[in-house]
């Protein structure tokens, strides 16, 4: 009786203890096989543990050139729908103006339009036109995508920003670039960071538009498609691995310091003997 | 600043992007309906004819294909909502400070590239792995059958790699309940059940209707997962469209499926829109706009 | 109201605005191009040098031959493992080549029905056979003189090969033709075949009986029949590429079409998997070297072709990828490095091994696009 009811009590968090286990099962299998030693070309069975192919990571040529092709394309791509996309979330907040709510539209809409039909239609413009595939193809493909991610997250950013202390600056003699430039760009900063960041990721993690607009040139994604047929290098497991941890890093970092920030922020109530305004130990009065 | 220029300050700031999402979005769909009418081959060239017959020969060939991935993108998207409302749930209510590495948690495993998640799974799933024999010996799977290269698989991957679409909108929607509402209701003795029905989960149908379609919408154009996991019978449109577009270079033929593909998608989420109200979709979006 | 009828204007003008900007560019569709009439001879330029790029099959060259040469010769090799299949290939690098560009490659190496195509298209060079002396001498003279090269103007085998069937013998007995890949019931499921048209349809057209020399189209299409209805009752497992190799090691399948020097290759994994020379015979093709318009270095191209077929050279590479050796001389010297390989079948088949066994049958304009519209509507699903 008292089991039934603790378990329908935690029934929902146990479902979810399942399901978080669920999702990070293949995870497991990633990182566990990266320390494989098989004997063939083909990483699906256990073999044996080995740490070669960690020290070697980097020893393949072709995988290498195919991860930094991705790293390029997406810096490029994100500084690009960076830019684009912060100037147009501010338009979109801030202002109201002729065609606001069709821009609006027109933000969402590539968010929800599958990905082969943004690639294959690109390839549709491209063929038509005769322009040859290659990097700068698929740089605009990126970038399309990436604007809308962009504009989104830095937008819900600008939302909640209180434009008071944009007054305040105003009232203490700054011109409007000024103001934006020292007061609201470091302000809305997080949001663009995350914007950004988000875009970096979409672009290296990008197949299905890639694999329509990149001619010859070959991404970290099309790398493992074509490898496929041949066998997997457990590099490539080694490399996935590392980006894992490195974005686990970042983002652990980034929700630190999101914790830190906040509890700077926040005023606690006066214990007993405090000070409202904790004072330095030295003399504050001779500074 | 005079008048003008302040009226027109947000047509600048607008410009790049939309020019670039006009040029590279919206320009090349009316491409790609033209290139869906045109006739020919690659040796002997394309040209524009009003070759409508495109689209009956090509729907005619891949009917099975279209019907089977909104069949597979219908599933995985309703798995993955069976899946992903307690799990969000949870986290809006009980996980307490938790909330945030939990988050993070049912994300994190998206930073592995999505190919390699895939392939993971066709390890996992793959005939002679543990898991197949657990399943054999539980009666679940035939002695003889398999789980890899069926639409089983392709569903299961679906399902894996879309499910965060689906757990952040609706944790988005729960996490702005006020719990005061619940409160509220328990306070006219509401049972914890009924307060669940009349009250959470119908202020929390903007997250099923935002996080259904961004789990749908993908889910119908992929070919990733059919392609890793599931056998030639499992292929969807995408894959048609795949080679069509990049192996046979039969451009109309591909064109004309992307373009019915895109059309059937449309059809279908301005259905299920009026179904659950636009009110639902946009939320707090059209209230801020 | 109101904004239904803004957004519905500026959709219109949005409309307006492309047609306008689309009438400007692109007549009316894609160009093949290619040549009209003359076809290009390759001009050698002194002793080679610079760089060179070349496109090959994955896993069909041992690591000691590139450094090797560029040792010899002084010319930075960047050697690319990108021909997964002819079509996808061809289709990759088609816009290109209907240019007059190459994509930074001085060599392709493709199978030789699309040697064929891309020469009749205008997209290769022929060889200047000044500059390949060691090919006119040691070419095995079965390879001198095929039918669509009699005078292997623009092409070079690099490895020749056979594909049957390969079986891993534990999960699969009495498996001795194609035929049996579709009525054996146990083997249902655990079956894959090759997405190359011209190595699948070909053997079940054999198996079924047709002499390859005098088939129809009817003949074809009624293979892919078979295949189809296969696939469909679930019998086929999965159409593949070199990753029927994958489902092999795994245990996924249990008998394929596949290549030869890949069965070997995958014994040093699993000993249970072989080679089966089926009873109706097999399919002989090679993979060529060509030389593509736009090739940026011709010269260093035709030194590696000549390069590769200096005996000494051509046994190490047929040493790693046990296919068959298109040049002469190089069984006498694996008898003495790897008596085993000089003596396996698969590498210096003899020709009672090779009695029954075929070149694709070539198929032309109108006939080849329905067939392989009809198999490509198969394989994909």
């Amino acid at each position: 009786m008292r089991a039934g009811k603790w378990l329908r009590k935690r029934a929902v968090m146990i479902f979810a203890g399942i399901v978080i286990a669920y999702t990070l099962i293949p995870i497991a299998i990633i990182v566990w096989f990266s320390f494989n030693d098989p004997s063939g070309k083909y990483n699906y069975t256990w073999e044996g543990a080995t740490l070669e192919h960690w020290q070697n990571a980097f020893g393949l040529p072709e995988l290498n050139d195919a991860l930094l092709t991705s790293l390029r394309l997406a810096l490029l791509a994100t500084l690009i729908s960076t830019v684009i996309g912060t100037l147009m979330a501010l338009a979109l907040v801030r202002y109201q103006f002729f065609g606001r709510r069709s821009a609006n539209f027109l933000i969402v809409v590539p968010m929800a339009t599958p990905e082969i039909v943004m690639g294959a239609s690109l390839l549709s413009m491209f063929l038509v036109y005769g322009i040859t595939l290659g990097f700068q193809t698929l740089l605009i493909a990126h970038v399309m995508f990436c604007i809308s991610f962009v504009v989104v997250t830095v937008r819900s950013r600008l939302i909640g920003f209180d434009r008071s202390i944009e007054e305040a600056a105003q009232d203490l003699g700054a011109n409007p670039f000024i103001t934006f430039w020292r007061v609201t760009l470091p302000l809305i900063l997080p949001g663009i960071v995350a914007g950004a960041l988000l875009a970096f990721a979409l672009s290296v993690d990008d197949f299905i538009v890639s694999n329509f607009n990149s001619g010859t040139i070959v991404t970290f994604p099309i790398f493992i498609y074509g490898a496929f047929q041949r066998g997997i290098p457990v590099e490539v497991n080694v490399i996935a691995t590392m980006m894992f941890i490195l974005t686990l890093g970042a983002m652990a970092f980034a929700v630190w310091q999101q914790s830190r920030a906040a509890k700077l922020a926040s005023v606690r109530p006066p214990q007993e003997g405090e000070a409202l305004v904790p004072v330095p130990a030295g003399g504050a009065a001779a500074g | 600043m005079t008048t003008l220029r302040r009226r027109l300050v947000p047509y600048f700031l607008l410009f790049p992007g939309t020019f670039w999402l006009v040029v590279f979005f919206v320009l090349p769909m009316y491409f790609m309906a033209r290139l869906s009418l045109d006739t020919g081959t690659l040796e002997t060239g394309f040209r524009f004819k009003w070759q409508w017959s495109n689209y009956t020969d090509a729907l005619s060939l891949y009917d099975s294909q279209f019907l089977r991935s909104f069949y597979y993108a219908g599933a995985a998207t309703l798995i993955a909502l069976v899946i992903s409302y307690p799990l969000a749930y949870a986290i809006a209510f009980q996980a307490g400070r938790w909330k945030n590495a939990l988050l993070f948690i049912v994300v994190a495993p998206f930073f592995i590239t999505y190919l390699i998640r895939t392939l993971a799974w066709e390890t996992i799933l793959s005939d002679q792995s543990p898991l197949l024999d657990v399943l054999r010996s539980l009666g679940l799977v035939s002695s003889d059958g398999r789980l890899l290269a069926t639409s089983g698989a392709v569903i299961a991957g679906l399902t894996y790699n879309f499910l965060p679409f689906m757990v952040l909108p609706i944790y988005a929607s729960l996490e702005r309940i006020d719990p005061g509402l619940i409160e509220a209701a328990k306070d006219l003795y509401a049972s914890t059940w009924a307060a669940f029905r009349r009250v959470t989960l119908p202020l929390s149908a903007p997250g099923v209707v935002a996080g259904s379609l961004l789990t749908f919408i993908p889910a119908a154009g992929d070919y990733v997962n059919a392609f890793f996991l599931g056998s030639t019978n499992n292929h969807m449109i995408g894959n048609a469209i795949q080679g069509l577009y990049l192996t046979q270079r039969d451009y109309p033929a591909a064109a004309s499926l992307s373009f019915v593909l895109m059309a059937l998608i449309l059809l279908a989420v301005f259905i299920y829109i009026r179904f659950a109200g636009s009110e639902a979709l946009m939320g707090e979006e059209a209230r801020r706009a | 109201m109101l904004t239904k009828m803004r957004l519905l204007a500026i959709a219109a003008l949005a409309l307006g605005v492309s047609m306008v900007l689309a009438a400007c560019g692109g007549g009316g569709g894609v160009e093949s191009g290619g040549a009209n009439g003359e076809v290009q001879t390759v001009q050698l330029q002194g002793k080679p040098s610079g760089e060179l790029t070349i496109s090959n099959w994955p896993l069909y060259i041992d690591r000691q031959t590139v450094p090797d040469f560029e040792q010899a010769t002084g010319v930075q090799v960047k050697y690319i493992e990108d021909v997964n299949d002819n079509a996808e290939f061809f289709g990759k690098m088609q816009p290109l080549l209907s240019k007059g560009e190459s994509g930074g490659r001085s060599i392709f190496v493709v199978t030789d029905w699309m040697a064929k195509k891309m020469y009749d298209l205008g997209y290769l060079q022929n060889l200047d056979k000044s500059g390949i002396p060691n090919v006119e001498q040691n070419l095995v003279p079965n390879l001198q003189h095929p039918s669509f090269d009699p005078n292997r103007d623009f092409s070079v085998p690099w490895q020749s090969g056979m594909t049957g069937l390969i079986v891993r013998t534990d999960l699969a007995t009495g498996v001795k033709s194609i035929c049996d890949l579709f009525d054996d019931p146990k083997l249902k499921g655990k079956v894959d075949m090759l997405t190359e048209m011209r190595d699948t349809v070909p053997l079940v057209m054999k198996c079924m009986g047709v002499d390859l020399a005098n088939a129809t189209e009817d003949d074809w299409m009624a293979a892919i029949d078979k295949i189809e209805q296969a696939a469909d009752s679930g019998q086929i497992r999965r159409f593949t590429g070199n990753d029927y190799a994958r489902d092999l090691t795994s245990g996924d399948a249990a008998a394929v079409i596949g290549w030869s020097g890949d069965a070997i290759q995958l014994q040093s994994s699993n000993p249970n998997i072989k080679f089966v020379m089926p009873e109706e015979g097999c399919m002989l093709w090679s993979d060529n070297m060509v030389i593509p318009v736009g090739a940026p270095n011709p010269t260093a191209a035709e030194a590696w072709m000549n390069y590769a077929y200096v005996p000494g050279h051509q046994a190490q590479i047929t040493e790693y990828n046990y296919y068959v050796s298109p040049v002469s001389g190089v069984k006498e010297i694996l008898q003495k490095i790897d008596p085993t390989a000089a003596k396996s079948q698969l590498i210096f088949p003899s020709d009672s091994f090779t009695k029954d066994c075929d070149t694709a049958p070539t198929l032309t304009g109108e006939e080849e696009q329905r067939v392989t519209q009809a198999f490509d509507a198969v394989v994909s699903g």
